[in-house]
């Protein structure tokens, strides 16, 4: 048992993470898919990549000669993965060369399968998957992005959509679209994505060995899913599964788009039919299995980037330090209305903090430092009760737009970041000391976020992550 | 695994158990109801009334009929034998209303104190298996869908936290003045239920409702069950 599992996902992480790969449908046709997957796998690949194309033999591209083959079969060195992007009624063919070939996993981008009717000649390609023993990503998918390696078979040209830099999370998604969004607004935002996959109408690959790929892999720290919805008998109970063991090692942050309630097309006799609908089922699911639940993608990404940065916290008690009474107020109301805590200061520590900082900061909780602060007030407050048993986290708002603050403010936090305690910022505006100023924390894992809301949120799944863990 | 009182009602291709097999069902698997028997004459419910102790609620058992209380099936609070003989002639005269039904008999039953009614469900998806609901019982659940929900098989933790879940539960620890209800007997009939579907996957639908939660230390009953299955 234990030796197929070994096998299972050495399989699996071939289909992530190749050392080489043919591109069947490659071309050299500018503005067609072939072309761009073979530009991302010749031009930025770090592995072998072999175009298969029997119209071209040899062609100029990128300054160098590309070698085209006849067929997978003419290829005389191993192939780690097959990436096939030709017409659809091509494709079963294509896989038993593969097979014959001794090639042991498959990426199938064309479309023109299940999605448009045609769920016979998905069988079919699954059967020749299966009779050679093929694992087979897709069809109907835009396949991985691997930030490690460029092995990137996303159809879309860089320029159009951007590729994240390697980094802590992954993600795992239903759709191709939203996957390829992401990415692009991911790369922006110069945030880490080391793996992305989209495993479309899902014929052999699921996202329940991709869970168990990711889970395996020391540089994922956090695993993200987008999700419509299953389509298997019995597939649930391999989600719930699959996902309780993972969880409480690595957290898997989903977000289930779809909420409505199907309750109504079922033949309904009870009042707990009526009352389930499908969205409520997965809900339960998730809870039941120690996932987070976002309920947008950004919120998702809110979450992954605390929970791949900051420690679990011991417990749910929030120290609200800013420079902004309104915002502190925000802060307390969305920190609340999440069950998270903001105690008081005890009256011992007050005393002193009111000695250390301005005559009319507030010194409970939520701690006013005020608009005339500076960069040393905080981080007085910081040392003073972050180390302290009466708080587990820190919230700390720091608009940047007040004279007292400089971006020496951040080494500050960072440095707060040896208490062992989780620590977000919220920072709003758009000058270019706040950008350098939240660049600055980003970098150093402090994550940082525009609204309290937002901050809030990324706090509550850290304490709900805490809570998944205690249950290992 | 199928218990042979699932197995029996698809045999004779019954889908719905009746109230007593029902019930019966539920004993087996350790979950609390209150005392019952059937009865098929006047006689014998006073006999069985007698037996089980009052007051006693009876009730009419019949495949045609589903909401009982609403064709007048359902006499509650009876604590004397010729309530029990008045209740069983009230239950008889529904045929005149509803001429489709045959009645198979009474289910007399010993009435349980008030304490917070709940509900505690399930449902089978084909992807999902069998799914447990937990909530608040009465018509405010439906319209809030104020329910938490969780794949069978379920553990003892799982069942805690579905509890926990729902808005209603600040109800069980106690509000305004009512007393806390016994949380850990709700929780058992969770679990013990959880083990029920488990064992009979036949189970398509299951209503327990309402699921009476007694002061603290007094316990929690399933007064009412209705479980539907299928051949498979």
């Amino acid at each position: 048992m234990y030796l197929n599992l070994c096998f299972l996902y050495s399989v699996i992480s071939k289909l992530l993470d190749p050392q080489s790969a043919a591109i069947v449908g490659a071309s050299p046709k500018p503005g067609t898919v072939g072309y761009v997957l073979l530009e991302n796998l010749a031009t930025r690949f770090t592995g072998r990549a072999y175009p298969v194309n029997p119209k071209y033999d040899v062609v100029e591209l990128w300054g160098r000669k590309i070698k085209f083959y006849k067929s997978l079969l003419e290829i005389e060195d191993d192939i780690d993965v097959a990436v096939i992007a030709t017409p659809a009624p091509t494709v079963p063919k294509i896989l038993e060369e593969a097979g014959q070939k001794g090639i042991k996993a498959a990426v199938v981008i064309s479309s023109g399968f299940a999605e448009a009717g045609n769920v016979e000649l998905e069988n079919w390609v699954k059967a020749v998957a299966k009779q050679y023993g093929i694992r087979l990503l897709g069809p109907n998918c835009i396949g991985v992005y691997n930030a490690y390696t460029n092995f990137d078979t996303q159809f879309l040209p860089v320029e159009r959509a951007g590729r994240p830099p390697p980094g802590p999370i992954a993600l795992i998604s239903q759709s191709g679209a939203v996957a390829t969004a992401i990415m692009d607004w991911a790369a922006r935002r110069r945030l880490g994505m080391g793996f992305v996959v989209n495993y479309g109408n899902k014929a052999d690959v699921t996202e329940v060995e991709l869970l168990e790929a990711f889970a395996e892999d020391e540089r994922v720290k956090v695993i993200t899913m987008y999700m419509e919805g299953l389509k298997y008998p019995g597939e649930a109970k391999r989600l719930l599964d699959t996902v309780r063991r993972i969880a409480p090692k690595k957290p898997i942050v989903v977000y289930k788009a779809g909420r409505g309630s199907t309750a109504a097309q079922r033949a309904v006799r009870s009042h707990t039919a009526a009352m389930a609908g499908t969205y409520e089922m997965y809900h339960g699911l998730f809870k039941q299995a120690g996932a987070i639940e976002a309920s947008s993608v950004r919120e998702m990404f809110d979450m992954a980037k605390a929970l791949a940065t900051q420690p679990t916290p011991r417990g749910p008690r929030v120290l609200v330090v800013t420079d902004s009474g309104g915002m502190g107020v925000q802060a307390v109301d969305a920190l609340e209305a999440l069950g998270l805590e903001v105690p008081e200061v005890p009256e011992s520590i007050a005393k002193e903090l009111k000695r250390e900082l301005l005559p009319f900061a507030a010194v409970s909780n939520p701690i006013d430092v005020t608009g005339s602060a500076t960069d040393e007030h905080y981080k007085i407050v910081l040392d003073m009760l972050l180390p302290t048993a009466f708080f587990d986290m820190a919230l700390v708002v720091t608009l940047m737009q007040v004279p007292g603050l400089t971006k020496n403010l951040a080494e500050y936090i960072i440095g707060a970041k040896k208490y062992g305690k989780p620590i977000v910022a919220v920072n709003f505006g758009g000058s270019e000391l706040v950008q350098k100023f939240e660049e600055a924390l980003e970098d150093s894992g402090v994550p940082t976020y525009p609204t309290p809301e937002r901050a809030a949120k990324a706090l509550w799944a850290l304490y709900r992550y805490s809570q998944v863990r205690r249950r290992l | 695994m199928t218990h042979p009182i699932v197995a029996k009602a698809l045999s004779e291709g019954r889908n719905k158990l009746r109230e007593d097999e029902a019930l019966e069902l539920l004993r087996h698997y350790g979950i609390p109801t209150p005392d019952f028997a059937l009865a098929h004459s006047e006689e014998e419910a006073v006999a069985a009334a007698e037996k089980i102790g009052y007051p006693v609620a009876l009730k009419v058992v019949s495949p045609q009929i589903v909401h009982k209380t609403d064709v007048g099936g359902v006499v509650l609070n009876v604590t004397t034998p010729d309530g029990v003989r008045e209740a069983c002639r009230k239950i008889k005269a529904i045929t005149k209303t509803v001429p489709y039904a045959e009645i198979e008999g009474v289910l007399v039953q010993k009435m349980v104190p008030k304490g917070v009614e709940l509900i505690v469900g399930a449902l089978y998806d084909e992807i999902f298996g069998h799914v447990i609901l937990f909530g608040l019982g009465g018509i405010y659940t439906e319209l809030y869908k104020d329910v938490s929900m969780r794949l069978a098989p379920l553990d003892e933790q799982d069942a805690w936290d579905m509890v926990k879940e729902v808005k209603a539960y600040k109800l069980l620890t106690g509000f305004r003045g009512t007393p806390p209800r016994d949380i850990p007997a709700v929780v058992d009939i969770i679990v013990k239920f959880s083990r029920l579907l488990e064992e009979n996957p036949e189970i398509t639908e299951a209503d327990l409702n309402p699921v009476i939660a007694l002061e603290e230390g007094k316990g929690a009953y399933v007064v009412d069950a209705r479980i539907y299955a299928r051949q498979i």
